[in-house]
């Protein structure tokens, strides 16, 4: 990158930084946890649902299944790789060739 | 085998596509790996459907059952948890390379005569997938989703005129309801799928029809440079990409699984620390960060005239930059960087 563009990039983040920063008092006012409005009023909800299986049994068997997904991952890279090597050398073959001219009214014996 | 491959051949004509796709080139060159973002985006786009309607078998879009029918998905549907992390993840996973395709176009100035039509529709795809982001983001319905749901739909109202009905709209009334929760779903499983299948197939029709764009440097030395013909060399590589990408969504899914917050209660106050998707932080500090008033102006309208403003500069920018690789494209290409820096700078900010 240029001189001229490195200057203006620091100059876009040097306005926009004191653009914001002007208003950090403000933001935090903001963050700061409002009284609620009723304060001792249970939540029906109950405690905050788990994301993934707890049991240990299910839990390993998510990881074995994990597991072979990544080892059917690496048989296929391996087999994609062969396809593509064996792609790329018909390929390089076809460009090396040089263009074969049919020769108009071509008579074939027989 | 063969007498089924002919069967199908003398119906659809599939060769037709084959030979197309024989003759597709793909330039090589230093800048080449980047083709591969706007494939992969096509992989979680498939994934995203998928896990989509398997969720929708469960979800119930009503105030009473949204957050419960979460709550039954991740706890009693078999394998429930894992499919809708495996939802959660590639929407991150989608929209990461949305935001890198659309940066690497930018910066190597591939929008440059006569891609503007591509990039328009493109920017207009990574709008689509925001939207779906926004919209899924209610659909848990844990106060989290709530919190900030109100704050992305009250933004709008600052601006004048229209403001107020816009957040009316979005809203399906004057708060956050059970009645917002209904529309949310239904643009985020039928509106925004049908606009972005189609804007999709207007952007794969411009790609086919322009080909794949080569860096300026390339294009300068002339001769046809170094090539790959897209079937099958491209693809077959295309491919490893593929399962290497679906391997990471796996195990981030398995491993970092999202989990569901308290129910929502439209009486309570925010919680503490609520925060978009992460595609969002940095518009949301940048609003927390801008001061009651700029110059005079509402901060929250200053705020949102700068955002659309900076949306408008994004959406047409082949046309700004219509001298890319002169002094004023490189005074954008500079723009971008600190636009980039600042974004990635105010994200952070809103994690600490």
């Amino acid at each position: 990158m240029n001189a001229r563009p490195r200057v203006t990039a620091a100059a876009g983040i040097f306005l926009l930084v004191f653009f914001v920063a002007s208003g950090v008092r403000e933001a935090r006012a903001q963050e700061t946890r409002q009284p609620s409005l009723t304060p001792d009023a249970p939540t029906a909800a109950g405690p905050e649902k788990p994301a993934a299986p707890r049991p240990a049994k299910e839990r390993m068997a998510v990881y074995v299944l994990l597991a072979w997904v990544w080892l059917s991952i690496g048989v296929l890279l391996g087999l994609l790789r062969l396809r593509v090597r064996e792609a790329d050398r018909v390929f390089r073959m076809g460009l090396e060739r040089p263009a074969e001219k049919t020769p108009k009214n071509r008579v074939t014996d027989g | 085998m063969n007498t089924l491959r002919a069967w199908v051949e003398e119906r659809l004509g599939l060769s037709t596509v084959t030979r197309y796709l024989e003759k597709k080139e793909v330039p090589r060159h230093k800048h080449t790996f980047l083709y591969y973002t706007g494939s992969s985006i096509f992989l979680f786009l498939g994934i995203q459907i998928v896990t989509g309607v398997l969720l929708a078998f469960y979800y119930r879009p009503t105030l009473a059952e949204a957050h419960a029918s979460i709550v039954r998905i991740m706890t009693e549907v078999p394998l429930g948890w894992l499919v809708r992390s495996v939802h959660s993840w590639s929407a991150t996973f989608m929209i990461a390379l949305v935001f890198v395709h659309l940066l690497g176009i930018a910066l190597t100035k591939a929008y440059r005569q006569p891609r503007e039509a591509t990039w328009i529709t493109g920017a207009l795809l990574l709008g689509l997938s925001l939207s779906f982001g926004f919209t899924g983001y209610l659909l848990p319905w844990d106060e989290l989703s709530l919190a900030a749901t109100k704050v992305g739909t009250d933004l709008p109202k600052a601006l004048p005129l229209v403001g107020g009905w816009i957040t009316r709209v979005m809203r399906a009334g004057e708060d956050v309801t059970g009645d917002t929760l209904s529309r949310f779903f239904t643009v985020h499983v039928s509106v925004l799928p049908l606009a972005l299948l189609a804007l999709l197939g207007v952007h794969l029709l411009l790609v086919q029809r322009h080909g794949m764009s080569v860096p300026l440097e390339e294009e300068r030395k002339g001769a046809k440079g170094p090539f790959l013909p897209f079937w099958p060399n491209f693809a077959f590589r295309e491919a490893g990409v593929w399962l290497v990408l679906a391997g990471l969504l796996m195990t981030t899914a398995v491993l970092a699984a999202p989990g569901v917050g308290l129910k929502a209660d439209l009486m309570a106050p925010a919680p503490a620390g609520i925060q978009p998707e992460w595609y969002f932080l940095f518009l949301f500090q940048t609003l927390k960060l801008i001061p009651a008033k700029v110059l005079g102006l509402n901060g929250e309208l200053a705020a949102i005239v700068i955002i659309m403003a900076g949306m408008a500069a994004f959406l047409l920018l082949p046309f700004i930059d219509d001298r890319p690789f002169e002094r004023k494209g490189q005074i954008i290409t500079g723009l971008a960087w600190a636009a980039l820096a600042y974004a990635v700078g105010m994200s952070i900010w809103s994690l600490l």
